[in-house]
Formats: structure tokens, sequence, C-alpha cells
């Protein structure tokens, strides 16, 4: 019944960190997700929180996060998810889409 | 996010609370209070395996419209259909009690300045009313949202703002008749018992939900906006709620005060009025009203854009 919280850790192989200091995006509506992204110095690693009300899907999300994070080569960043039922598909655009607006060079 | 420039031209409707937010105030003047960085979570909703949000579905900070400083509070819909609960009511009632100190401190080393310097509370309702997951600390809250609204009075003005898909309903919809002015585009809704509810409880035959028409018919922008429950009715871009609380912004309170619905005895005996007429006329659809005020085909008036509309339309006159 009570809410989940799932805790990851990854590690890329060559690590790129984010260019603002934190970085917001989405909301926590039905089948969707927010993403907070802080700078933090983990040695190059990537910390992952991920609070959800569904059961039985860490491997699913350890995965997800796992790809993403090799895929854009994420390093030295915390991540925090408020998740009400997205699909990983769903997580892994939204993952995408902040790590997006977190790297942007310019800032307005 | 996008650029303010940008956001201006972006439909209100399909904007998240933050836009909103951020494109109703002076460019690049707004900053957020309580923002999702600050995890000021619901403490309710993860007992009941309820998803929470980092701003607990509500935007809440300080810009400015010209020399005025504008205290806004925008409710994200897609969190809980933005429903109120403790948190989220917390920082409603903050954000107005920051702008009457605010205007307290203003009028006290400014006082020659002041209307020119008055702050004002913008509000972008898109809510259902009160939390079930939290009832009481989500009716508490707008018990003291109105409370605050009262200590506003004649003082600053409350801008209520409508232009969001779930509409304000429930206990939301009382608090929004509460303020001052009220802005609209013509996909907004404001009422107290929502569509779906009223047929659950008293059937198809009484108000049927799925009739799109009917219901925005009987709770849509235009309609408030011939009753006189709407104040401005507007484009659907951000930039053109901008620009109306920006005639707002200068107008004097006196006037300000005329916008209103409730709050005084002559509101309420004209609240009345209407009462009565309804009583007598027993209309069977919002339609008769819109003819009874002059329109002499009221059926063309849903069909019109926002601009054709405010050309040929007739409105209730208030005195």
């Amino acid at each position: 019944m009570a809410l989940q919280t799932l805790n990851f850790e990854f590690q890329a192989e060559t690590p790129e960190t984010m260019t603002k200091e934190w970085s917001h995006l989405g909301v926590t509506g039905s089948g969707d997700l927010e993403v907070l992204m802080e700078k933090k110095n983990l040695g190059g690693k990537v910390q992952a929180k991920v609070v959800t009300p569904v059961k039985g899907f860490d491997e699913v999300w350890r995965r997800m996060l796992g790809k993403f994070v090799n895929d854009c080569q994420v390093g030295d960043v915390s991540i925090e998810i408020n998740d009400d039922n997205a699909t990983p598909i769903v997580v892994y655009m939204r993952l995408r889409q902040a790590w997006a607006e977190a790297s942007e060079k310019e800032a307005e | 996010m996008q650029k303010w420039d940008e956001l201006e031209k972006s439909s209100f409707l399909d904007a998240n609370a933050r836009q909103r937010a951020i494109g109703m105030t002076d460019k690049g003047s707004f900053t957020e209070l309580l923002g999702p960085r600050d995890r000021f979570t619901s403490p309710h909703l993860p007992v009941l395996g309820t998803a929470v949000e980092f701003d607990d579905g509500m935007v809440t900070g300080v810009g400015r419209i010209g020399k005025h400083p504008v205290f806004v509070i925008s409710m994200e819909g897609k969190f809980i259909g933005g429903a109120i609960g403790e948190v989220n009511g917390g920082k409603m009632v903050g954000t107005i009690r920051l702008a009457e100190k605010a205007a307290a401190r203003i009028k006290k080393e400014h006082p020659d300045e002041y209307a020119a310097r008055r702050p004002l509370v913008v509000i972008s309702f898109e809510t259902g009313g009160v939390r079930l997951h939290e009832a009481n600390a989500g009716l508490l809250a707008h018990a003291e949202v109105m409370d605050a609204f009262q200590d506003c009075r004649h003082k600053l003005p409350i801008v209520c703002v409508v232009g969001s898909k779930v509409g304000c309903f429930g206990g939301m919809g009382f608090v929004a008749a509460a303020t001052d002015v009220i802005i609209m585009n013509e996909q907004g809704r404001i009422g107290l018992t929502g569509p779906e509810v009223i047929e659950q409880e008293m059937g198809k035959e009484e108000f049927d939900a799925s009739n799109k028409a009917l219901v925005y018919r009987t709770t849509g922008a235009k309609q408030k906006y011939i009753m006189g429950d709407c104040n401005y009715l507007v484009e659907d871009t951000i930039g053109s709620f901008y620009q109306a609380i920006v005639d707002v912004a200068d107008k004097p309170m006196a006037e300000i005060e005329k916008m209103r619905r409730i709050g005084s005895v002559k509101l309420a005996e004209e609240q009345m009025g209407l009462v009565k007429l309804v009583g007598d006329m027993q209309p069977k659809d919002a339609m008769d009203l819109w003819k009874y005020y002059g329109n002499e085909k009221p059926e063309e008036l849903p069909e019109l854009s926002t601009a054709e509309f405010l050309k040929v339309v007739k409105c209730r006159v208030r005195n």
C-alpha cells in the first residue's frame, strides 16, 4: 500500500556532468513522472532515487536508468524521480528530456 | 523551458503550471518560492500509496508587472486533478499573506506612490477542490484562503485566472467567486459541483455530462461572461492573460471593487435578484438566459470565436 523508495547507483565509462546546478522536468501525472537532476560530486557515479506506487519492477527501473546513464554518459549527477505508473519508455523519454534541459549551454 | 517570448504566444490551456506562472509576469522577473528543489511533498499521500510531487502540484512565487509585485499561485491539474491538500493549501495561504505584508510595507515606505507600486495576487485555478486523501487539511486551507482574501480587501486586488483543462470546481469554485477580478479563456470553466458528479447524483436527465456543448454553455467562460461572473474573456494565449493582468494592475481599487460578484449587501441583493429571476422564468438551458439578456440568436454564440463573440454579445447589465 505504501509508496516504495528504490535507490540505485550507476557508473558510465566516460561520464560528463550536467551544465546547470540543478534542473527539473515533468509532472507526476497519471502514467507520467517528474525528474529532478542535481549536479553532485560522486566521483563520476550517478545516484538515482525513485519513489513509486508500483511494486515488483525494481529490475526494470535499474535497466531503464542504466540504459539512460550509458546512452548519455552521465556522471556526477543525483537523479530523483516521483513516478505515478509511467511505462518504461515514458521513463526513458522523460530522462532524455530532463538531461537535454540540464545540459543546456545557454542560460536565460 | 521555453523562452518568455515564446511562452507569451503559446496556449494557456496546454501549458503547465510553471510556464503559466512565468508567462503571467514580466519577462525574467519570476522567482519561484518553495519550488521542486525544496521537496515540500505531502506527508499524507505516501501512507496511502499515492504518488507525490516535489511542489505538491502548485507553483508559487513572486514576479513583477512594471513596478507592481505580482504574487503568483499556479495550480497543476495533472497532479491529482489539482486538488488542494495540506502542503499546497499552505503554500496558497502563505503566498497571499506575503502579498498582504508586502502591501503594508509598500504603503509605509512609499505612501505617495502606493497606486503605482500596489502588489497584486494572481491565482491560476486548475482544481476540483479538496484533495480527498487529506480532506480536513484541504478544507481548512479553503477557509484560510477566504480569510486571507477578506484581509486583502480594498488594499490589493486578488485576480482569478481560469483557462485550464480541469477548470475550477468544488470548494475552489466558491474561492474563485470570492476574488475581485476573474479572467478566463473560452475553454475555462467555473462551477461548484462538477458535471460528472451532478449526473451521478441526479441522473442523465438532469445533466448529461457527456454532452460537452451543454457542459460548456452551463459552466464555460461565455456563459460566465454574459452573466457578469467573468470580467475579462481573452484569447487562449499566455500573453493574452498577461495583458489582462497588466490592465488590472493599474486600475484604481474603487474600480476593481466594482468587478466583484459578492462581498457587500448590495451585491448579495443583486445575487438574490438573479435567484428570483431564474425562479420566475424557469430556464431550461443557459441559452434561455442569453436570449433574455438580448441575444436574438443564442444558439450561434457557442460557435463564435472569442473576438467575434465579444463584438456581438449582449451581457447582463449590472447597476
